[in-house]
Parts: structure tokens; C-alpha cells; sequence
């Protein structure tokens, strides 16, 4: 009996010692993947998979295993026919009958639908009955053969297709296949069991056009051609136990490229993109050489390749021994931006080898280990590769992002610990999705999530030391290699998945000290720490009365206990105080060191031990204090509010070393628009030791003080004479230098300082005319015919320039925008766009950078009512076909308008994209832009707010995103963003108690009042293992919405196919779920041939009415048609999808019968 | 001279080609030449015992004469030039007579007849020398290469060149001035062209001419153009630094051309031949690097057949 599903999540943590309890009631120890026909042409795919398990339970009968999207033919176990039943209750999540239009309803639906085919709670969507032959086999524990067979038409998610449609073979058009998904997602295109958790060694085998690379997990062994030679099959065999969510797949015409410093790694890319892919992977061996260096340890698989393809789910995407890239990572040499994003894939995608890969995780709520170890290691790789600077640059980021996310949204939890199975004890339930599963995680927060995760793990090594952190993962890694090894002892395994449990205990085995508290506030808690603090000076006592206050009750916060360290720089030197922050207090006293002013000539020592003049006549004379920072190591996950004078902080931004604390203080700036402000950062942009990232935003503070001190602003706009001093020529000062970018600081900072100066404003709230003058001849004047580098990245922000110049126009009477009435200004803007746009089409910029800017730019032009604003441009740019990055700078713009213009026209257009781009990473770009940027929200009146798109949002994440997690997440999100959590205002109130169900001929309490009472009856009356009754009424023919969804005639027939010749059956254990139940007598033939006969669906009518009214009674009847017509109508396409209600389940013994065997059975394990 | 004479004889062409300066010389030669060839025959007639002649019989034998002559002293050139030769010899002439029929053998006793007349040598007229339009400085001497029968060099002048330049333009900011709005002009038809020869869009719905804009065209395969870098950038980075470029690719054991024999540096070594067999260049070589998508596609066995089909 598989444990139900909640159980082994709560399990982990407490008897997690006791090493890992499957869900299952067997052992998956080999699969065998074997894809024999690809067909670009048709995007369909066939193939068989073999599992062997192993039964651990005497009494099995029925296994489950997770498949979605694939047709499936045949079920054989040891060469018998099994019976099997289809059933996804994530397809459609409510039910068309449900007037319900409230997303905590939704939520809870979700969440139960996708813990019902959950495979780490045992479950999954096909259902495969052993057949009674093997009883007798099952009870001695003996292996069993599982031989599906199965195929996929157009696949929506899981594989993905690109094919050109230009002249000439699959192979020269550059038509590529590959696996893509949000995590375990492999069940979309093989049937297997699709969780982290289920090891196993593979045999993979992809029959390919001669022309095409198959690329795969594990070791090629060998390439073989068909008999006719014109295609070959590609044998992979992957002998380290890997779970099936780490097995891609990726087939096309590429280039190979055997890296010329480790042979035992190959990476592919498409034709004709072989230079930037030498360029590109050129570097990879390094990060190699830097893991294996600091885990102590061996890659350990005996392969890596690395795939770069087109139309990529996400940019780096790790599988065991693989990783799938974006092909628009590739890059040439000349390319300076590209590089450092792209080595960062790079060395992301092979520390997930490491954690994610080779060591998977234990349960959901383990993820938090690998995803925090991955993205630690890979920060030291940053740390060495990029310099502390850059790193710690890179940590006060992450630190920023997932503060803002978590006090905006309430909170990410790393662990969530669930008890009991009940909705109300959900950890996140200030979330309007649930967390249980990463199925249902929006996006955004599982960006989070990872963010928080690896910032943790910082803060673990803060505490135990760098030193046995990589100890911890060291053993970790040996053990697992080491049960990896045991290629017979499939129990062993469990050792190469990770637990939290695990991890503590290592950590504490390793270092000695305890973590406990740490891992409670971070790790079982959500929220992070929001410091304010404020200091005075007590002259008398010589002492330091810090005041630190604590929000703890706003969302998102916890309230901090425990040590805080604070640096306060004095004359004397600087000194680090550990201050313990306890429940209630407040005031710390700190004794200061120096006495004021006492030793006034001597230079001032600074916390790197340099010692430094300073000019401190700013500074108050009473005082030692030059400035004071808390918590400058960033150990704790805090947003910090500080108080202090703008001199201590202008002297922060000079002498402190720390690039944090500059930053910091650059921010805090911003409030001070003084003369001595404007002087401190002039002082850092001019300072060339100063780090470039610093020197860059001190670019943006300046502007905005500048723009505060617009009427005392003396001398030229500011940064102007300092670029001219840096870039331009001496003799003629207008004239910027022809382009050199070998130094890299430079060059950002040239890049960079336009873009700022173009948001000087003067008194009347215009850009200088000057500054305007200044950007048009940089622009003039630009010359890069001497550069080693592309300036596309310059040009592109030059173009930024002018669109940040763009104020809004004088209107006069609001009339309508023509040339005649363009300000003259604007006029030479809009030239430059006109040309750089033009010359664009001829010729090309790296990733079209300059396109990208000059849409953006003309947007601007557009919003602030210079030129007619006009989405057809835009949409014109965001069609299929232009490169991905103008498409999503063209759909921003759509999203704008739409936003601002209020057109529902354009709203349904990006709808219409959302559901029917072929891209994906373009559809959910799309709804996260219109998530970001929303038309309106729940609060707003809005002539777009109304039913019609109530209706189509909820329809689009209940059934229109059934193909792909991440996009159905992404519906959630927008709907959240738009009608907030309850009933939309817009829709009429519900009037009625009771509803009418014209074609069930019933009445049913209106479900959009009493929800929760019919769901929770259910639940607690006939189901006690599973939540998929929460799909309950619908009528198997009344989902028109299913049908709009999946393929019409897919659907006709499938329910026309099971009606005529399938066997029906209750089951009484999961009433209300949907069953699809079909078999086929064991006839050899070509799946191919089955899928191409179409089927009539005249029949469906008849058997619609029939199965409604007596369909319990009837299929026997049925059954015995079934075997006189099936040899005729087996060819029949059947989606493996069939709704049907039952409403006396408890009465109906479970009947399972299979034509195979030719009588029905009686389950025992669903009889108890 | 004979040759001289033939082709100045044919007069009109003579005078057509030459300059007008050159006529009159050529004129009275051409006179002078008629004239001796008159007495000639006057003395030939009165020879054989004519005491009279009509002034056009005269005229016909004189023609006749200079035919004659001419014909022998073009042969004679034809055959000195069949073999190689500049200056025809004695025997080019001799050969030349027998061609027309003439029987040498009898010339030294014609010539040795004792009723001969003599008559005086012509006056030795001035050559006409063909004027020396310019001369600018000496003829250049044949190199040693050139045998020296070859025409010597025409006139200096007529290859020599003095370029002349105006004052070039030293000042820094009028070049960079320059140098940028030609490229915006450039820039600016071009698109201009560009735009009007194809579809376009237009920011303004009563304006399409003003910012044409040229209308967004999808790609077939997007990325090839968004990710490969231009040739024109290819050009500029050969020509910026190529000497870096070869230091770079060093480092990264790219290029084809190193020595696969060497055998010192293991990685680069295999490295390079991992090149080549990826381009082809070198299939014999493939088996040293192992890995698998290099090895040859097998054969196959007639085992598989039920696996696969």
C-alpha cells in the first residue's frame, strides 16, 4: 500500500536518519528509452519505454507511473498484457460546471490535482494494472518488465520543436528537437517516474536522420545505422542511477566540437555557429578545473556535453551529464557584455551537475540543499573568476532582490514542513498559490526561492567556516559517488539523494557546531529582518548609544534574535562590535576608542589595515565617529534603514573599501543634494581604483542630485566635463575619442555616463540642451573602426541616452501628434532612431541590441506624447520570426500601450500569443511582463475589467496551460495581479442557492457559494488518500473547454474510442476522478500507422446519451461489442482521456477488466 | 631603305598619320627620291637606245621601277623577320630575287656591262627626323634583362609622374568632422534608398516619408544574423589585430596549420587533431582522440533488425 501523499514530506525531517522511504511499493532499478521515429515534419514522436522493478510489497497490483501528453498503445508486464487507466486531474483543474471565479478556490483545486499524479507522494497519471497471471510472480518480489508503448503528436510541452520553414531537408533547415520543462517534467514526453527521488540506470536509444546528432545523458556506446542507412540510432547508456527528471533529449543537425582541453567533454551547437561555439565554450575547462578543485572531487560522470539550441524554455537548463543552453548565448570574441552573462551560465549549469544532477533530492522540501549548495559554489567561482568586489557586488544584489520580494509577497520558505495533509496548515498562506509542490510555485518565487536558498548556505559558512562547508559537500558527493557505484544494489542508492535532514547532520558531524538556531530562522521560517537604526554620540561618556529598532510585523519580516555585528569607523581606526539584539532591547552602548580631534594630523587607519589622509574639517568636531555600518558582512537576511549625517556618509563613500558600503551610501545620497555630495561623487567617478559597478550608479546618484540642486547648480551639467576629460579628444573636446574598449571599466563607465547625463533636467524640467547636443555628437562622432570590440552595447545604450533626454511634449490642445507640431529636439532624436533602426535591417548588431533600444526609445517617444501612440509597429516586431530579444523588447511595448491606452484589442492579441506562440519562453515572458506591469488591478475600475476576460483568464490557467507548469503558474499570477484572490468584482454576484445543471438534469448548490462544504464533504467522506474528487462534477461530455484546449478531434475520439471498446470501471477508492480507461488486444502494429487513421466522430452522439443515462449497467455490454469491433477499430486514435462522474461508487465493487485477460478482477490492494 | 621608301610611298597614309610640322620634309624626299628614280630610267631608255620618251611612259617605267624595288625590299624584310632577324642580309635579298623570278646569276655581269651609265648619287637629302615632340630627360638604357634589340623606353615624361597634392589636411577635428558626416550621408541614402525601394512603417498615420522607417521583416532562422557577427565587423577585426588574434588563437589550440607531428605538447597536440578531424582536413588522425560522436557510425547487424524496425 503506497503511503498517501503528504506523508513522506513531513517524514523527511524526523526520520530522515532511517535514510530515504520511497512512496512506492516497488523499486525502479533500469529504464530503457527508446525513441525509434522522430518526425520533424509532423512534431510526433515514437517510441517504447522499459522499467524494471522491483516489487517491494507481496500484495502489488497496481503501479503507477507518471505520463502526460503521450498516447499510449500498449501495456505489456514480462510480455502480458496489462490493463492500464489514464487519468490527469491537472488537465482541467476546475470544472466547467463550477461558476467559481476565485483563485483561492483554483489554488486549492491545483494543489490537490497535482498531489494527485504527484509521484513523490506514490501517485501518477497512468494507473497500470498487473495482470492476475503475475500475481503469484509479484508475491515472490520478483522483477517485472514493464514495456509501454507510446507516442506523442505535437507535443505542447516537454519536447520542443524548431523548425524552420525555409527549402530543404530537416537537416539543412536546422530543425532541432529538444526536452525542456520546469522541473520534473519528463513525464511530458516519456512515461516514466517523474521524480527526483526515483533512481535508476538507463539505456537510451534515438533513431535519427542520418544527417541529425541525437544528444543524451550517459555514454554514447555506440552509433549504428538503420538498414536502409539513411538514419541512425544513437545508444546511450547512463550507468550512475539518474531520476527521470534528469534525462533530456536533444536532436538536430549540429556541429560537434570536442573541447580541445578535456576530450571527454563534446558541445554541439547549429550549423554555422561553430566559431562563437569554439569561442564560447573556450573557457568552460576552467570552471571545471575550479569545482573539481574546491568539492575535491571528480566530475562525476564520465561525459559532458553541452547543447546550445534555438528557442530555449529557459537559458541554462542542467540534466545528468548535459546541459542544454540557450543558443543566444553564443558569442564571438569581439563581444564584451555577452562574455561574463554567459560564463556565468556556464559555470551555473555545471555546479547543478554537481548538486541537482549527480546528488538529487530527497522530497520537495529538500530542494532548498541543492539549489543552495549549486548556487554557493557557484558564487565561489564568481568570487575567483570576477573578484570579491564583484562577488560581494553579486551577494548585496541577491540580498536586495529577495528582501524586496519577500516583504512585498510575505514571505519564501526554504522548508516547508506540511502536517496532516490539510489546506489550513499551509506554511504559505499568505501566498495565493501553495508551495507543496514546485508544480504550483509561481516563477518568480522559485527564482526566489533559489536566491534565498544560496544566501543561506553563505550565511551556513559564515558560521562554520568555508573549510568544513566544502568538507560537508565533499562527503556528500563521495557518498553518493560511492553508492552510484553499487551498480546492483539498488537500496543503496537512496544514499545519492540529499535531505535537509542529511545535510544538518553532516554539517554537524563535519563542523561540531550546532546550526540549529540558523536553520530555524532561515531555513523552517519565512520573512526576513527590517533594521532601523539611529546613533548618538554621548560626548561625556565617550560612547556610541546605537539604537536599533526591529519591524517584525509587517509581512515578510521575523523578528531577530541574536548577534549583530556593527564596524564603526573613528579617527583612531576602525572596530568591529558584536552586539547581541535580544527581545527588548534597543539602546546599545558602545565605547568609542578615540577622543575627539585629539590626534588631528595623523593619518587615519581604515579596517584593511591602509591607512589614509583625510580632509575632516566636514566632520563634526565633537565627535570621532566618521561612520558606522551594521551588519557589514551581510549575515543576516536584512534591509537596513540607517540614520546617519551625510558627511559620515559622503566619508563612507570615500574611504570605506568595501564596495557594499559604497553602494550603500550612494543610495543614501540621494537624500543629500549638497555641494559636498555632488564633490564626493565626482571624486569616486574620477577614481579609477574605485570599482566600475560603483562608479556606475555613483553616475545615477549624481543626476538625481543634480536634478535636486537644479537652481544652484553651477558650471556645466554635471559629468560632463569629466567624461570629456576621460573620452574625448584634448584638442578638440566635443569629439569623443575613437573607440578603444580594452579596459573593461572604461568602457562601462563611457557606456554608462550618457545614459545618466540624459536624465538632467533643468529648471523647466527639460533635458539641457547641451546634454542633448553632447549625446547627438557622441553619437556623430562615434568611430569604431579601430576597436577590437563591437560597440553594438555602446551604440544600443547611446540610443538609451536619447530616450532618457525625452520629456514629456507640451500639449497644447490635446491635439492629435503630426510631424508639423514635432519640438525640434525630438526631430533629431527621432532622426537618429530612424537611422539606427534603418541600418539595423542592413546591418545586423550582435543579439540586435540597437533594435531593441531604438523600440524601447520610440516608445518613450510615444508615451510622452511626441509621436501618435501606435502599437502596429510594435506588434509588427513582436512576430514569430524576429530574433527573441526584439520580440520581447516589442511585446513590452504592447504590454505598455495596453496599460496605458486601455485597449482591450491589444490585450486579446497578447492573450492570443500567450496561448498559441510557438516560443515558450516567449509566452511566459509575456505574462510575467503583463504580471509586472498589469492593465489594471484588483482595486481599479477598468473598462478592461469584465467577465468575458474573467472567463478566459480562468479558463486559460484551469485547462489552456495544461501543457507546461511554469505558464500555468504564470496565468495564476496574472490573475492574482488582476482580480486579487476572491471572486472578481466584476462578475455579477451569484443570486442563486441553487443551480441548475440543464444537461445533468440536477440541481446543485451553487458552487461559488458554498465551495468549501461540498469539497471538504467529499474529501472527508470517500476519500481518504487523495484530493481528486475536488474535480468532481463535470459531465465527460459538457468540457467544451477541454476540448477548445486539446485537439477537438483528439477528444471526439478518444471518448468515442473508450465508449465503443475500452472497458469502463469504477473504482471505488478514487471516486469522481476521471477514468480513461482503455486496453488493446494484443495485436502487433505500427503505432506510426495507428495515429494517422482518423476517426469518425458521428457515433459519439449516440454513445454520449447512452453512456450518461446507463453506462454502469451497460459496459459489459459494451465490453463484448468491444471485442468483435476493436480488430477493425484499434487503428483509432484515442486520447487516454475520459471524464466520468460516478455517483455510486461505494455501491459498485471495483471491476477491472482487461480483454487481454478476458475477466474481471478484483483489486485487492484497492479493496482494503 | 627600300622598306622606308615602300611604306612612305604609300603617301597619303603617311601624311594622314603625321603631324603637318613633318609633312614638308617628307614631301620633298618623297620628290628628291621620284626624281633620281626618273633619271634612272631616262638612262636605262637612252641605254637600250631610246632618244625620246613621252613624259607618261616615263612615268609608267618609273612606277614600275619603284614597285619593283619596293616589292624586293618588302620581301626581303619578310624573310629577314621570318628568321629572327631586324636587318635583312644579302641572302635574304638573293632569296628574295629568285622568289620574284629573277635570275641572280646575271646581275654581277649586268652590273659589270661596260655600256652602263653612271649616274650621280642623289643629293643626299636630310633625313626627316621625326620632331622630338618633349624631351624630358634621357631615355632610360635597357636594363641588362632586355636584350637590346628590343625598342629602347619611350620618353620619360610619357611615364614618369610628379604627383602633386594640395595641402593636406593636418587638423585632427575637421578630419573626424569629415569622416563622420560622410558616413551619416552614406548612412542616410543608403537607408533612404533602402526604404524607398521596399515596404515600409511609419510612426506618423499622415507622414510616411519623413522617418521611413523599413518595414520589420522576420527571419527564417533568427538567430543566425542576431548572433553571427557581420562581415564587415569579420573585416575590421582581421585588420585591427591580427597579431592578437594569432595570440589568442594560440592559447586555444584553434588553428589547423600547427604541426600535428609534434609530439611535446600532449593536449595541444590532440587537440589540433581534433581540429582537423572535425574539418575533415585530416581523417587519419581522427582515432587518436577518443571520443565517441567522432568514431564512425556502424554497420548494421543483422541482430538488431528487430530492435530497430
Amino acid at each position: 500500500m503506497p503511503p498517501t501523499g503528504l506523508e513522506p514530506a513531513r517524514m523527511n525531517r524526523k526520520k530522515g536518519d532511517k535514510g530515504f522511504e520511497s512512496p512506492r511499493p516497488y523499486k525502479l532499478t533500469h529504464q530503457v528509452v527508446c525513441i525509434n521515429n522522430i518526425n520533424f515534419q509532423r512534431k510526433s514522436v515514437v517510441g517504447f519505454v522499459e522499467l524494471t522493478i522491483f516489487p517491494t510489497v507481496a500484495n502489488l497490483n497496481r503501479i503507477k507511473l507518471n505520463s502526460k501528453q503521450c498516447r499510449i498503445y500498449r501495456v505489456r508486464i514480462n510480455d502480458l498484457e496489462a490493463a492500464f487507466i489514464y487519468n490527469d486531474p491537472t488537465l482541467e483543474v476546475c470544472h466547467n460546471e463550477s461558476k467559481q471565479r476565485n483563485l483561492n478556490y483554483f489554488s486549492n483545486a491545483y494543489a490537490a490535482a497535482v498531489s494527485a499524479v504527484d509521484p513523490d507522494a506514490g501517485n501518477g497519471e497512468l494507473c497500470i494494472k498487473v495482470p492476475s497471471e503475475l500475481w503469484k510472480h509479484v508475491d515472490e518480489l520478483k522483477v517485472l518488465k514493464i514495456h509501454i508503448n507510446f507516442s506523442l503528436d505535437q507535443p505542447k510541452g516537454g519536447l520542443h520543436f524548431v523548425v524552420p520553414s525555409v527549402e530543404g531537408s530537416m537537416a539543412e533547415r536546422g530543425a532541432h528537437v529538444f526536452s525542456c520543462g520546469y522541473q520534473n517534467s519528463t513525464r511530458f514526453w516519456f512515461p516514466c517516474v517523474d521524480s527526483y527521488s526515483e533512481l535508476c540506470t538507463w539505456k537510451l536509444e534515438f533513431t535519427v536522420d542520418a544527417a541529425m546528432v541525437a544528444v543524451s545523458n550517459g555514454d554514447l556506446v555506440e552509433t549504428v545505422y538503420t538498414h536502409d542507412m539513411r538514419k541512425k540510432t544513437f545508444h546511450y547508456m547512463l550507468t550512475i542511477p539518474t531520476s527521470a527528471s534528469n534525462i533530456a533529449l536533444a536532436i538536430g543537425p549540429f556541429e560537434i566540437l570536442v573541447d580541445p582541453y578535456m576530450h571527454e567533454v563534446t558541445h554541439f551547437c547549429l550549423p554555422q555557429l561553430l566559431p562563437l561555439l569554439k569561442h564560447t565554450t573556450s573557457y568552460l575547462h576552467e570552471v571545471f578545473e575550479f569545482y573539481e578543485e574546491i568539492l575535491t572531487c571528480r566530475y562525476p560522470y564520465s561525459c559532458f556535453k553541452t547543447v546550445f539550441i534555438d528557442e530555449a524554455y529557459v537559458e541554462v537548463a542542467a540534466y545528468a551529464s548535459m546541459s542544454i543552453f540557450s543558443t543566444n548565448l553564443l558569442h564571438s570574441a569581439m563581444i564584451i557584455d555577452e562574455t561574463p552573462l554567459t560564463r556565468r551560465c556556464l559555470a551555473q549549469s555545471l555546479a547543478q551537475q554537481f548538486f541537482g544532477c549527480f546528488i538529487s533530492r530527497m522530497s520537495w522540501s529538500d530542494e532548498w540543499v541543492l539549489k543552495g549548495i549549486s548556487g554557493y559554489i557557484y558564487g565561489l567561482w564568481m568570487k575567483k573568476t570576477f573578484g570579491v568586489n564583484e562577488y560581494r557586488h553579486w551577494i548585496k544584489e541577491e540580498l536586495d532582490k529577495i528582501v524586496a520580494y519577500e516583504l512585498k509577497t510575505g514571505g519564501v520558505l526554504l522548508h516547508p514542513i506540511f502536517g496532516g495533509g490539510k489546506e489550513k496548515d499551509n506554511p504559505a498562506s499568505h501566498l495565493y498559490f501553495s508551495i507543496k509542490h514546485p508544480h504550483t510555485l509561481s516563477w518568480e518565487y522559485y527564482t526566489m526561492f533559489q536566491c534565498k536558498a544560496h544566501l543561506v548556505m553563505r550565511l551556513i559558512e559564515n558560521r562554520i567556516s568555508m573549510e568544513f562547508m566544502l568538507q560537508v559537500f565533499n562527503k556528500l558527493l563521495s557518498l553518493a559517488s560511492t553508492a552510484s557505484s553499487q551498480k546492483f544494489q539498488s537500496h543503496m542508492w537512496s544514499q545519492m539523494l540529499v535531505s535537509t535532514f542529511g545535510f544538518l547532520k553532516s554539517i554537524s558531524n563535519v563542523s561540531g557546531k550546532d546550526i540549529q538556531p540558523l536553520i530555524k530562522q532561515w531555513v523552517d521560517q519565512s520573512g526576513v529582518v527590517k533594521f532601523y537604526g539611529s546613533f548618538a554620540f554621548n560626548r561625556k561618556r565617550n560612547v556610541l548609544e546605537l539604537e536599533i529598532k526591529q519591524d517584525y510585523t509587517s509581512p515578510g519580516t521575523q523578528k531577530y534574535v541574536g548577534p549583530l555585528k556593527v564596524t564603526v569607523q573613528e579617527l583612531d581606526g576602525s572596530f568591529n562590535h558584536t552586539l547581541q539584539i535580544e527581545e527588548n532591547s534597543l539602546k546599545h552602548d558602545i565605547p568609542c576608542h578615540s577622543k575627539s580631534r585629539r590626534n588631528k594630523k595623523k593619518k587615519i587607519p581604515l579596517m584593511n589595515g591602509e591607512e589614509v589622509d583625510m580632509d575632516l574639517s566636514a566632520m563634526d568636531a565633537d565627535s570621532p565617529l566618521l561612520w558606522i555600518r551594521i551588519d557589514p558582512d551581510m549575515s543576516v537576511l536584512r534591509k537596513v534603514g540607517f540614520e546617519q549625517a551625510d558627511f559620515m556618509w559622503q566619508y563612507q563613500l570615500r574611504y570605506e573599501r568595501d564596495v557594499v558600503a559604497q553602494q550603500e551610501s550612494i543610495l543614501a545620497l540621494e537624500k543629500f543634494p549638497t555641494p559636498a555630495s555632488r564633490l564626493a561623487l565626482t571624486d569616486i567617478l574620477e577614481q579609477e581604483q574605485c570599482f566600475y559597478r560603483v562608479r556606475m550608479s555613483a553616475c545615477f546618484c549624481l543626476a538625481k542630485i543634480a536634478n535636486s540642486m537644479v537652481s544652484t547648480w553651477t558650471g556645466p551639467p554635471a559629468m560632463k566635463s569629466l567624461f570629456t576629460r576621460m573620452f574625448c579628444c584634448k584638442t578638440c573636446p566635443n569629439i569623443v575619442k575613437t573607440n578603444n574598449f580594452m579596459s573593461f571599466q572604461s568602457y562601462f563607465l563611457q557606456k554608462t555616463m550618457p545614459v545618466a547625463m540624459a536624465l538632467l533636467r533643468d529648471v523647466h524640467n527639460l533635458c539641457p540642451k547641451e546634454v542633448l547636443t553632447f549625446i547627438l555628437d557622441l553619437i556623430k562622432y562615434n568611430d569604431n573602426r579601430k576597436n577590437k570590440f563591437s560597440d553594438n552595447y555602446y551604440r544600443a545604450e547611446m540610443i538609451d541616452a536619447l530616450a532618457n533626454s525625452v520629456t514629456p511634449a507640451v500639449s497644447v490642445n490635446n491635439e492629435v501628434r503630426t510631424l508639423d507640431n514635432l519640438n525640434p529636439d525630438v526631430r533629431l532624436i527621432l532622426e537618429e532612431i530612424t537611422r539606427f533602426l534603418n541600418m539595423e535591417k542592413l546591418l545586423p548588431s550582435y543579439r540586435h541590441t540597437i533594435t531593441v533600444s531604438c523600440l524601447r526609445a520610440i516608445r518613450v517617444l510615444q508615451k510622452n506624447g511626441h509621436v501618435p501612440s501606435d502599437p502596429t509597429l510594435f506588434k509588427s516586431y513582436a512576430e514569430y520570426g524576429h530574433f527573441v530579444d526584439i520580440r520581447i523588447a516589442a511585446l513590452e511595448a504592447v504590454v505598455d500601450y495596453t496599460k496605458v491606452d486601455r485597449s482591450y484589442e491589444e490585450l486579446q492579441w497578447l492573450l492570443n500569443m500567450i496561448q498559441n506562440d510557438p516560443v515558450p519562453y516567449v509566452r511566459h515572458k509575456i505574462l510575467h511582463m503583463l504580471t509586472k506591469n498589469p492593465p489594471f488591478t484588483k482595486n481599479m475600475e477598468s473598462p478592461l475589467c469584465n467577465e468575458a476576460l474573467v472567463d478566459q483568464l480562468w479558463k486559460l490557467m484551469n485547462s489552456g496551460t495544461s501543457h507546461d507548469w511554469r505558464l500555468r503558474c504564470g496565468a495564476v499570477d496574472l490573475y492574482f495581479t488582476l482580480f486579487g484572490l476572491s471572486r472578481p468584482s466584476c462578475l455579477p454576484l451569484p443570486e442563486l442557492g441553487l443551480v441548475l445543471n440543464l444537461k445533468e438534469k440536477k440541481a446543485v448548490l451553487n458552487p461559488t457559494i458554498i465551495p468549501e462544504a461540498i469539497t471538504g464533504n467529499q474529501e472527508t467522506a470517500i476519500n481518504p488518500s487523495g484530493h481528486a474528487q475536488l474535480v468532481g462534477f463535470q459531465n465527460p461530455f459538457s468540457s467544451s473547454q477541454e476540448e477548445e484546449e486539446v485537439d477537438m478531434d483528439t477528444v471526439h475520439d478518444s471518448q468515442a474510442f473508450i465508449f465503443h471498446h475500452l472497458n469502463m470501471l469504477e473504482r471505488p477508492s478514487t471516486p469522481g476522478i476521471h477514468l480513461g480507461v482503455f486496453n488493446l488486444e494484443g495485436k502487433e502494429q505500427s503505432p506510426l500507422e495507428m495515429s494517422m487513421h482518423p476517426v469518425a466522430t458521428a457515433p459519439l452522439s449516440v454513445f454520449s446519451k447512452e453512456s450518461t443515462s446507463s453506462k454502469h449497467s451497460d459496459h459489459h455490454h459494451h465490453h463484448h461489442h468491444e471485442h468483435k469491433k476493436k480488430k477493425k477499430k484499434h487503428k483509432h486514435k484515442h486520447k487516454h482521456k475520459h471524464k466520468h462522474e460516478s455517483k455510486e461508487k461505494d455501491k459498485e465493487p471495483f471491476t477491472y477488466s482487461s480483454p487481454a485477460s478476458g475477466r474481471s478482477i478484483r483489486s485487492p490492494s484497492l479493496s482494503d | 631603305m627600300a622598306d622606308t621608301t615602300a611604306s612612305a610611298g604609300a603617301g597619303s597614309s603617311g601624311m594622314r598619320s603625321g603631324s603637318k610640322q613633318s609633312t614638308n620634309p617628307a614631301d620633298n624626299y618623297h620628290l628628291a627620291r621620284r626624281r633620281t628614280l626618273q633619271v634612272v630610267v631616262s638612262s636605262l631608255l637612252t641605254e637600250a637606245g631610246f632618244e625620246s620618251a613621252e613624259k607618261a611612259s616615263v612615268e609608267t617605267l618609273t612606277e614600275m621601277l619603284q614597285s619593283y624595288i619596293s616589292e624586293i625590299g618588302r620581301s626581303a624584310k619578310s624573310y629577314c623577320e621570318h628568321t629572327a632577324r631586324t636587318q635583312p642580309t644579302l641572302s635574304d635579298i638573293v632569296v628574295t630575287l629568285v622568289e620574284m623570278g629573277f635570275n641572280v646569276d646575271t646581275l654581277p655581269a649586268y652590273a659589270k656591262r661596260s655600256q652602263r651609265m653612271v649616274i650621280t648619287a642623289p643629293p643626299v637629302t636630310n633625313q626627316p627626323v621625326t620632331p622630338k615632340a618633349l624631351t624630358a630627360g634621357q631615355n632610360r638604357p635597357h636594363p641588362p634583362h632586355i636584350p637590346s634589340h628590343f625598342p629602347e623606353f619611350p620618353d620619360p615624361h610619357t611615364y614618369i609622374k610628379t604627383p602633386t597634392y594640395r595641402e593636406p589636411v593636418s587638423d585632427y577635428q575637421v578630419l573626424r568632422e569629415k569622416a563622420a558626416s560622410q558616413r551619416r550621408d552614406v548612412e542616410r541614402a543608403l537607408t533612404r534608398f533602402m526604404a524607398k525601394t521596399g515596404e515600409t512603417q511609419s510612426l506618423f498615420k499622415d507622414d510616411v516619408s519623413t522617418f521611413p522607417l523599413i518595414a520589420a521583416r522576420p527571419f527564417t532562422i533568427p538567430y543566425l544574423t542576431a548572433l553571427l557577427p557581420s562581415e564587415l565587423e569579420m573585416q575590421q577585426m582581421e585588420e585591427t589585430d591580427s597579431s592578437e588574434q594569432e595570440e589568442q588563437t594560440d592559447t586555444e589550440n584553434l588553428p589547423l596549420h600547427i604541426s600535428t607531428d609534434d609530439s611535446g605538447a600532449e593536449k595541444e597536440n590532440t587537440s589540433v587533431l581534433q581540429q582537423n578531424s572535425l574539418s575533415g582536413s585530416r581523417s587519419g588522425e581522427e582515432s587518436l582522440i577518443d571520443n565517441p560522436y567522432l568514431r564512425p557510425v556502424k554497420k548494421p547487424k543483422i541482430r538488431r533488425k528487430k530492435s530497430l524496425s
